[in-house]
């Protein structure tokens, strides 16, 4: 059977709408910013004129940027080691107990339905400097002598920040690593078992190039969500105790929002953008190169 | 030996597990707790677990002082329109992919995952200028908008899943007993992908109703607000009525939490079948 040579127009008519969404809200908002990012432009004021890259020299003179920078490292790097940590270890756990199984990971899943607010609110209420749950337990069970401040405390308040973003985050590893052990082949390890390999070498030669790959894709978006993420920050600290915990995200707009200088605010995510891309490519060259190995 | 040193294994993994599911349980736990407890209650006796006697109190006066039922129906709106739309859009264009583009396909797919680097801070100046220039700041039919820019690319993508999963065959009997394209679609390749679109679309209502960054820039009107920006500018009082904010907070938490126990089943593999391909 030949097909007709006629243009067929129906096939595009079922992508077009997404095109639509994908070119008005993501491709142009680019554009859009890329220019602001070169301009005066003013959240109220009007008038605004082209300034080509001011901005961008402004930026990245700013002390308070490079500060910004290193509180988005540091977040990132802090949560995403952590959430890998606990949600590598928990999908192992439950994949490997014979009972109760369905129970463990419909228990832990719950914080990843928490909306931004509620993780806020319910954190800042446990954490509370003066009624709060923890707090208070750890005075009666004497481990602290006053009230510990975690959240206002300087000393603590990346730390417990961090651990909030761990929690809220290591479900979603949880259950991605648990479905990608679940594909591997049962007699794997009943063959290895039976050639004698310990636990570890069943591990590291078994379990480990099955599951690489989807792990390596993990381990990117959650990188990029966590070094995007103004919510959580926002929520809870606001960026302070003196802006100790303003990340990019946060100090984009205070710069936008608070002091009104959108052309500035833009030039400080298109920098954002340009960082996520670089870190995103070196990424995909090692997945690239794990994925030539396997085949 | 080999046998004990399984069952000790076994039991620190329980251990390990129970101690991690309990901290992941606590905030909902103590949420709920917190707001059937009375004010006085809250601030004099902190770590005391069960409330001394139940009040639906704080229930109330956040649904009848503070108008939070307002803020309640206008996050549904929203959350329902974004979804009805970005579904209808996305099981078009994901089964056009599928379908339609076998190579450029994955090409658009692999685009559409990457929209997912744009940071949100960044698409937010350009949505406030836009909208403020057609008007739609303060309206909930603006937040809709925005709300396609993330619920669309990753509908799409879950989608693509589901509808590989369709076999070609069934669709091309179909068309030799003369349905063309879009009746094949409707009445045979939809009615097959059923539950992959509900689950897809319950993710989306969810992550509609969860959003806080474009609702907090587009959104300054009380009566507009969505439930978490309304949270969040409740919680910017002076004195925080603690007992009143964890009530609001149950009725924010609890209907992302059922949607979620619903397609917990679905959102595993995810990531894991994408990968395989």
């Amino acid at each position: 059977m030949k097909r007709k040579v006629k243009f067929d127009y129906a096939r595009w008519v079922f992508v077009l709408p997404a095109l639509v969404v994908v070119g008005t809200l993501l491709v142009y908002p680019i554009f859009s910013s890329l220019y602001y990012s070169m301009t005066t432009k003013h959240l109220i004021k009007p008038a605004y004129k082209f300034i080509g890259l001011a901005n961008y020299k402004a930026v990245l003179t700013d002390a308070n940027f490079f500060k910004a920078f290193l509180a988005s490292i540091l977040w990132t790097v802090g949560s995403l080691i952590g959430q890998i940590f606990i949600g590598f270890t928990t999908a192992l756990a439950i994949n490997r107990v014979k009972v109760a199984k369905g129970v463990y990971r419909t228990l832990m899943i719950i914080p990843w339905a928490f909306p931004s607010i509620v993780i806020a609110l319910s954190w800042k209420w446990i954490l509370n400097g003066v009624s709060g749950f923890l707090p208070n337990l750890l005075v009666q069970l004497g481990i602290c002598s006053t009230l510990p401040q975690f959240l206002s405390d300087s000393s603590m308040v990346f730390v417990t920040l961090i651990l909030i973003n761990i929690w809220f985050g290591a479900p979603m590893i949880m259950v991605n690593v648990l479905s990608a052990l679940q594909t591997i082949p049962r007699d794997q390890y009943e063959a290895a078992q039976i050639d004698g390999a310990s636990r570890f070498q069943q591990f590291h030669h078994i379990t480990v190039p099955h599951i690489k790959v989807v792990v390596g894709l993990l381990v990117v978006l959650r990188t990029i969500w966590i070094f995007n993420n103004f919510d959580l920050i926002y929520l809870i600290t606001g960026g302070g105790p003196a802006q100790l915990t303003q990340t990019v995200p946060i100090y984009a707009y205070n710069m936008g929002w608070g002091t009104k200088l959108l052309g500035k605010s833009s030039a400080v995510t298109i920098l954002l953008l340009l960082f996520l891309l670089l870190i995103s490519l070196v990424y995909f060259g090692i997945i690239a190169k794990w994925e030539k190995e396997d085949k | 030996m080999g046998k004990v040193k399984d069952k000790i294994g076994n039991g620190l993994c329980h251990v390990y597990l129970i101690i991690l599911s309990v901290i992941a349980l606590f905030p909902l736990v103590w949420v709920i707790l917190s707001s059937v407890k009375s004010d006085g209650e809250l601030t004099s006796d902190p770590t005391r677990f069960l409330p001394k006697s139940f009040t639906f109190d704080n229930f109330i006066h956040v649904i009848d002082d503070l108008k939070f039922a307002t803020n309640i129906g206008n996050s549904l709106i929203i959350a329902l329109a974004t979804t009805i739309i970005a579904i209808v859009i996305s099981c078009m264009s994901a089964y056009g992919i599928v379908r339609f583009f076998p190579r450029l396909g994955n090409i658009m797919s692999k685009a559409l995952v990457a929209t997912y680097l744009f940071p949100p801070i960044l698409l937010a100046i350009p949505y406030s200028l836009v909208m403020a220039t057609l008007g739609l700041t303060n309206t909930r039919l603006g937040l809709v908008i925005v709300y396609l820019s993330f619920s669309v690319p990753y509908a799409v993508w879950m989608l693509v899943g589901f509808f590989k999963t369709v076999p070609i065959g069934i669709e091309e009997a179909a068309r030799v007993d003369g349905a063309n394209k879009f009746t094949c679609f409707i009445k045979i390749v939809l009615p097959l992908v059923a539950p992959g679109i509900v689950a897809t679309g319950i993710y989306t209502f969810i992550n509609a109703w969860n959003e806080f960054l474009y609702a907090l820039i587009l959104i300054n009107n009380t009566k507009k607000m969505t439930v978490a920006v309304a949270l969040r500018s409740l919680s910017g009082a002076e004195i925080l009525d603690w007992g009143d904010m964890m009530a609001a907070s149950v009725l924010v938490v609890i209907p992302s939490i059922i949607f979620f126990f619903i397609i917990q089943n679905k959102i595993t593999g995810g990531l894991s079948e994408g990968s395989v391909k």
